[in-house]
């Protein structure tokens, strides 16, 4: 007697996994009243697969699950309906049938009495996943099972991998990952130094080749990161049960929904948030959802409802767990102040919104854990509750935990560089205000504590020069500006972590090797935003008149630091402000309403440059009178003349780009 | 009892480590400063895309330093790795167990070679410094 080959059972565990992920929903579906007409035979078929190849490699106790689920959906066929009553017995037996998958010899006996079948029971642990006769040769399985599959590991919970798969090691891929990562970065290097000699002398063969150079490298490295990329799906497939069978043991009753699960994810970040999410759905049905007889008399469904959703946004997930429960007390929401947001007093340590303890809920972490947990992964997170409202709670997460946006500033001669997830615009500083001798930064309506970067890191620096550049962070509600000489831009970069030695150091999340061998220190965000915790609030102040008339000015440019410099120039005139970050993106925004006034471009960016963004403008013939301003780094004669041509209305080069000049071009052209 | 030694100068005085405990010897190369990190982090360097910490050996000694370091002893200790920062490697050989007590916790001890007091670096003790801030 042979064993089946380790792969063929592989085969057979990942596709009955597969089946009963189905089986489990579908239940769930008719339970709750929405499935399917032929949900039962669609289950029959299932279950009939499940018993027809766990015979196939001798799996008599899966077989035996199998076939006793197998009976009662016959059953049900005859009869042409599914009683609710039977949803109970048969979740029940898809756990068992699980566990027997997984070679728990137990799992068939147990599941016998209730759905009454005799073979079932009969059968010993003995006789479990041992196979009772040859094993069926590979090609025998290929022809039965129609196509390859292979399971993440042997003994794992079956997942399904369509079409061939290889098993690579984690750590090989990271070791790719990071090599590409290396390599994209000297390739930016590469196309600053030559891009600008190249595009000033006119050749345009050269500047090809780098374009392309670059796609290719993005295409790879896509392709390297998609490796490590899952959908969300991969680890929601239990939640729909999780939160039924949790909900139902507090007598309650609550439908989750699970929007955006085929969004894409690290798989290191993914393994990471599994537990934080089933926290977060467990923290919903036991503090968030009522009873029906409270939900009823609160004038609210009986049934509550949580959403899971998911969705990119801005480089980064959000991940949102949203319930339609009681929401926070009000008390609790008049002692959160702007000092103390809400999200920082439900996630100090110890915190529970149970006015009770509940059995399910008291256990595990808190919120605290959570949040940790969040920002260990380079997240953050953040809790929005209204009383009576129910409560949502925000988790944001990058995509890859291999690539990492940062600013890179400058204090006092070193370069630090802080992710671009916690930087929400930087600031000429021109205007300050001092509450309580510190000092405030004037932002918009809005006053922002503020402190010098290398006061708050604990660097020993040259005065800051006459107007520096803050840098205004915010995450998680809180905000705060710090101060630097001056902002380089934005790139991206592999970070590294310092190491044991360096660990209890705080304010770093690690370092980051720059295209000449050099290390840049990464600054954690929470960490500049946490020192700043004493300062006084951000005060709201009234804003100015006019707003709503003001003219819309679309800023196009790849540099995050360009962007968000002439963004703050023309916000601070009164200008509302758009931003893209190429051409494409600038003319899928102008093809949208509301209209745009004016378009102010770079040359270089990748994607669509500032002179083809142009062009495709002037070919609108409704868009042929936009007024186009044209900056860019590149102070060449012959620019300004294509530039010309092409229909441009100014130019400005960014060497002798100012302030001054910035507006009265701007004003010129859409008045103002 | 004598054992192959790394002998190094640093702040013009003579230490040496055991063998076992370098990697490898290399230019002191590009520091980058981390400030929070206590004085006897120089800072932190890239070294084969490796970032390790690099310590000033006459900080943690307390001898005044007569010249920039100029090479870095890599060292490794249970899974803790650290630049050493000194003058300059002198010598690799045999250097007998320390004989004389140091009055530094951050030495074994110190020996004589050729008639120069060797002082023992503790890497151990080195090392569990620079978690703790390494001020003294």
């Amino acid at each position: 007697m042979n064993d089946p080959t380790p792969d063929i059972t592989e085969m057979v565990r990942a596709e009955a996994g597969d089946a009963l992920e189905r089986i489990e929903a579908t239940l769930l579906a008719l339970e709750g009243g929405s499935a399917h007409p032929d949900a039962i035979d669609a289950m029959f078929r299932d279950a009939h697969s499940i018993k027809g190849t766990a015979s196939m490699v001798g799996w008599t106790g899966v077989a035996a699950i199998a076939r006793a689920m197998e009976d009662r959906l016959e059953a049900c066929r005859e009869r042409g309906r599914f009683e609710t009553e039977l949803a109970d017995p048969m979740l029940r037996a898809t756990d068992a049938l699980r566990r027997a998958l997984a070679g728990d010899a137990e799992a068939a006996a147990a599941v016998a009495d209730e759905l009454g079948d005799a073979d079932a029971a009969a059968v010993t642990p003995s006789a479990r996943s041992r196979p009772a006769e040859p094993a069926p040769t590979a090609d025998r399985a290929d022809a039965g099972l129609g196509k390859r599959r292979v399971a993440a590991a042997p003994g794992t919970p079956p997942r399904g991998v369509e079409g061939r798969a290889i098993r690579v090691a984690a750590e090989k891929i990271d070791r790719m990952l990071d090599a590409v990562g290396e390599t994209v970065l000297h390739h930016r290097r590469l196309e600053h130094e030559l891009g600008q000699r190249v595009l000033a002398d006119g050749e345009s063969l050269a500047e090809e080749e780098l374009d392309l150079g670059e796609r290719l490298l993005g295409e790879l490295q896509d392709s390297v990161i998609e490796m490590r990329t899952l959908p969300l799906s991969s680890i929601t497939a239990g939640y729909p049960r999780a939160v039924r069978d949790i909900a139902a043991a507090d007598g309650k009753q609550v439908e989750l929904v699970i929007t955006g699960a085929e969004t894409q994810l690290d798989r290191v970040i993914l393994e990471g948030i599994s537990d934080t999410i089933t926290h977060l759905l467990r923290n919903a049905v036991a503090h968030g959802i009522e009873s029906p007889d409270a939900r009823q008399a609160a004038g609210k469904p009986r049934s509550g409802r949580i959403e899971l959703r998911a969705e990119q946004r801005e480089g980064m997930v959000a991940i949102e767990v949203a319930d339609d429960g009681r929401g926070v007390s009000a008390e609790l929401l008049a002692s959160a102040t702007d000092a103390e947001s809400l999200t920082d007093l439900l996630t100090r340590p110890g915190f529970s919104t149970a006015a009770k303890v509940s059995d399910l809920a008291g256990r595990g972490v808190g919120l605290d854990a959570v949040k940790r947990n969040v920002e260990h992964l380079g997240g953050s997170l953040e809790v929005r509750s209204e009383p009576g409202q129910g409560a949502n709670v925000i988790v944001l997460l990058p995509l890859t935990l291999a690539l990492l946006r940062v600013l890179m500033c400058e204090r006092g001669g070193q370069v630090f560089g802080v992710p671009l997830a916690g930087v929400r615009e930087v600031v000429a500083v021109t205007d300050t205000v001092s509450m309580g001798g510190r000092p405030l930064l004037a932002l918009r309506g809005m006053s922002v504590a503020l402190s010098d970067l290398a006061a708050v890191m604990g660097a020993s620096s040259p005065p800051l020069p006459p107007s520096p550049t803050a840098i205004v962070l915010a995450l998680a509600g809180r905000v705060a500006a710090v101060q630097c000489d001056r902002v380089l831009g934005d790139q991206e970069v592999v970070m590294k972590s310092l190491g044991p030695l360096l660990a209890e150091v705080a304010g770093y999340l690690g370092a980051a090797i720059l295209g000449d061998g050099r290390l840049v220190l990464i600054l954690d965000p929470n960490h500049l935003l946490k020192t700043q915790a004493a300062s006084p609030p951000p005060v709201r102040q009234s804003t100015g008149p006019g707003t709503h008339e003001a003219p819309n000015v679309l800023v196009v440019d790849d540099q995050f630091t360009v962007r968000e410099l002439q963004r703050s120039i023309l916000e601070t005139a009164g200008y509302r402000v758009e931003t893209a970050i190429n051409g494409r993106e600038a003319l899928e925004r102008i093809g949208r309403p509301p209209d745009v006034d004016m378009v102010l471009t770079d040359i270089q960016m990748p994607e669509m440059n500032g002179f083809e963004l142009l062009k495709a403008i002037r070919r609108q013939p409704d868009r042929a009178s936009l007024p186009v301003v044209i900056v860019t780094s590149l102070g060449a004669e012959e620019d300004r003349r294509r530039g010309a041509e092409e229909g441009a209305d100014a130019y400005m080069a960014k060497d002798e780009f100012d302030q001054h000049t910035l507006l009265e071009t701007v004003g010129r052209l859409v008045g103002r | 009892m004598s054992s192959v030694h790394v002998s190094v100068r640093a702040g013009g005085e003579h230490y040496a480590l055991p063998v076992e405990d370098v990697l490898e010897v290399a230019e002191i190369g590009h520091v980058t400063p981390v400030p929070g990190a206590g004085p006897a982090v120089l800072g932190v360097r890239n070294l084969r895309g490796q970032v390790i910490p690099v310590i000033d050996l006459t900080v943690l000694l307390g001898v005044r330093a007569q010249r920039p370091p100029e090479q870095i002893l890599v060292a490794e200790e249970s899974g803790r790795c650290a630049g050493l920062a000194v003058d300059s490697v002198t010598d690799v050989g045999m250097v007998d167990e320390p004989t004389e007590a140091a009055d530094s916790r951050y030495l074994r001890g110190a020996t004589f070679v050729e008639g120069a007091l060797v002082g023992i670096v503790d890497l151990h003790a080195t090392l569990d410094a620079l978690v703790e801030g390494g001020t003294t």
